[in-house]
């Protein structure tokens, strides 16, 4: 079984993150709040929940939290909303104190992430912005900076590079782009590599243009050499050698579009969203990817329909009708699909020891208000590409 | 600049017209020796959706569909039709479904079952989705 932990924490689950130590989860039950869930003796119990009446009454999120991240190192969460508002929230004795970061968006921010060293944060907005913040000693502050140009939609979802300039974005315009995000006094010279060498904050390095619908979830595999993202033409791409000539491929793929990804290995990438089911894809010697299995057990395939997904209802009446005049009841309209998400899976994240890039465990949360962990152990047909 | 690519555009047209005129002769020889699979190959292969010229698009589209009326054997078909055809392909059965014909929409919706079976739902997805390479 490569599900070794489902947890019915919500009704439906926008974002979740992990402590450092992987003891507690954040997620968002689909509104203002953020509750914090401890395991402890085999059982989740709810230990804090970052919302208004706790704090101070005008300062938390009023609108859904569209992103958490939780930094491994320090310790601290930053949340982003649709009230256009982020939050970073520090851990003082047992309480989380936030500290507003005033992002200057007018529209809703979708997405967060810490670089990864932590100095910085970017927010991806629908205000086709995208924010990097910073903290500034003297005035005790997290300041916004924003690069405005060349998303003409809204950002769907932002990535690091392991050197801590490079931004990859996604928009809903299709593009993928990728940003050096070099702010003086916070970045140093040498941690500076490859090409983003000579660019100041904002330039954009690349465009890629290979989608024509939105496109998501966009992720640096561990070196940083390789970037995915999918479309929501149920296409995933991959890019290698980014730069002025960066090498694309792009893998169509039978089922549903998907929403995020995640490389488990330079070889390996998950990829979960509508079908409801992780896909694995991998890169064989030839660095050529295609997509493998689905991680789940496959879907019972009921004898309703023959395709097991959500549209299956649908398409089950439509066929059904137009072939033997059926009423709808042929097709049971609230069977199990038999996977263990029952809805749309929008966050994937590694659950990875420190010290090693192979990433064996991770997390999934969707729109049915579930967190799977799941194990790659023992999956002798993927263990190559790991 | 606006110009001179309308003047390119209106060339390539007349290019992309012709070549569709020459598909259509091998079709309708093709049809006649009673190879519709081949037919319809024909037809869909070098399909211009590039292009942004309606007449184009409508031209190439009445070479697909006289192929796709001669289709009696839909498993056959698809059997013999490689995977790449079939993103290309259901955008036709879109554009046939969206004439309202009756006749058009019955071929259509047959075919359209046994390619979703064969091809998912992505197939159905990247035709939809795609707002710019459409037939």
């Amino acid at each position: 079984m490569t599900a070794i932990a489902v947890n019915q924490f919500a009704q439906c689950i926008t974002c979740h993150a992990w402590s450092p130590d992987h003891s507690m989860v954040a997620f968002c039950p689909n509104n203002n709040e953020v509750h914090i869930y401890r395991l402890s003796q085999d059982k989740w119990e709810k230990v804090h929940v970052l919302e208004k009446f706790l704090h101070f009454v005008l300062k938390q999120h009023d609108q859904i939290v569209s992103g958490i991240d939780w930094s491994p190192r320090s310790n601290r969460i930053v949340t982003a909303s649709h009230d256009r508002n982020s939050y970073v929230w520090n851990l003082e004795g047992s309480e989380w104190v936030p500290t507003l970061v005033i992002l200057r968006l007018n529209r809703a921010a979708l997405c967060v992430q810490w670089s990864p060293k932590e100095n910085k944060f970017a927010v991806g907005s629908g205000a086709k912005t995208v924010c990097v913040c910073y903290y500034e000693q003297e005035n005790n502050w997290w300041v916004s900076k924003l690069i405005r140009k060349r998303h003409d939609s809204s950002v769907t979802s932002v990535a690091w590079h392991p050197n801590n300039i490079l931004l990859a974005t996604t928009s809903a315009d299709g593009k993928c782009r990728i940003f050096s995000t070099f702010i003086k006094g916070v970045d140093t010279k040498d941690s500076r590599t490859g090409p983003s060498s000579d660019s100041k904050f904002g330039e954009q390095i690349v465009q890629l243009d290979l989608s024509f619908s939105w496109a998501f979830g966009v992720k640096w595999s561990p070196s940083g050499n390789t970037l995915a993202y999918v479309g929501h033409n149920s296409m995933i791409y991959f890019v290698d050698e980014i730069g002025p000539s960066p090498l694309a491929q792009n893998v169509a793929f039978r089922d549903l579009p998907l929403r995020d990804v995640l490389f488990v290995s330079e070889r390996m990438v998950i990829g979960v969203g509508f079908d409801c089911n992780p896909m694995v894809f991998a890169a064989d010697e030839r660095g050529i990817w295609s997509f493998i299995r689905f991680l789940g057990e496959r879907k019972t395939i009921s004898s309703g329909s023959k395709y097991g997904s959500q549209f299956s209802e649908a398409f089950g009446k439509l066929y059904g009708q137009s072939k033997h005049g059926l009423s709808n009841d042929a097709v049971e309209p609230s069977r199990s699909r038999g996977g263990i998400h029952d809805n749309c899976i929008n966050c994937i994240l590694p659950l990875s020891q420190s010290g090693i890039s192979t990433v064996m465990r991770f997390s999934t949360s969707g729109l049915d208000g579930k967190v799977v962990i799941w194990d790659l152990e023992n999956q002798a047909d993927l263990s190559e590409y790991l | 600049m606006a110009s001179t690519e309308g003047f390119v555009e209106a060339d390539n047209a007349e290019a992309i017209i012709t070549r569709i005129e020459h598909k259509s002769r091998k079709i309708e020889s093709l049809l006649k020796q009673s190879k519709p699979v081949e037919a319809l190959k024909t037809a869909l292969e070098g399909s211009p959706p590039k292009t942004r010229d309606e007449r184009c698009k409508s031209a190439n589209w009445i070479v697909v569909h006289r192929a796709l009326m001669a289709i009696k054997d839909v498993e056959g078909l698809l059997s013999s039709l490689d995977a790449e055809y079939y993103d290309i392909l259901m955008k036709y059965l879109y554009r046939g479904l969206s004439t309202g014909d009756r006749p058009t929409c019955d071929q259509c919706l047959r075919i359209h079952e046994k390619l979703t079976e064969r091809a998912g739902l992505g197939c159905i997805l990247r035709c939809l989705a795609d707002t710019v390479n459409t037939v």
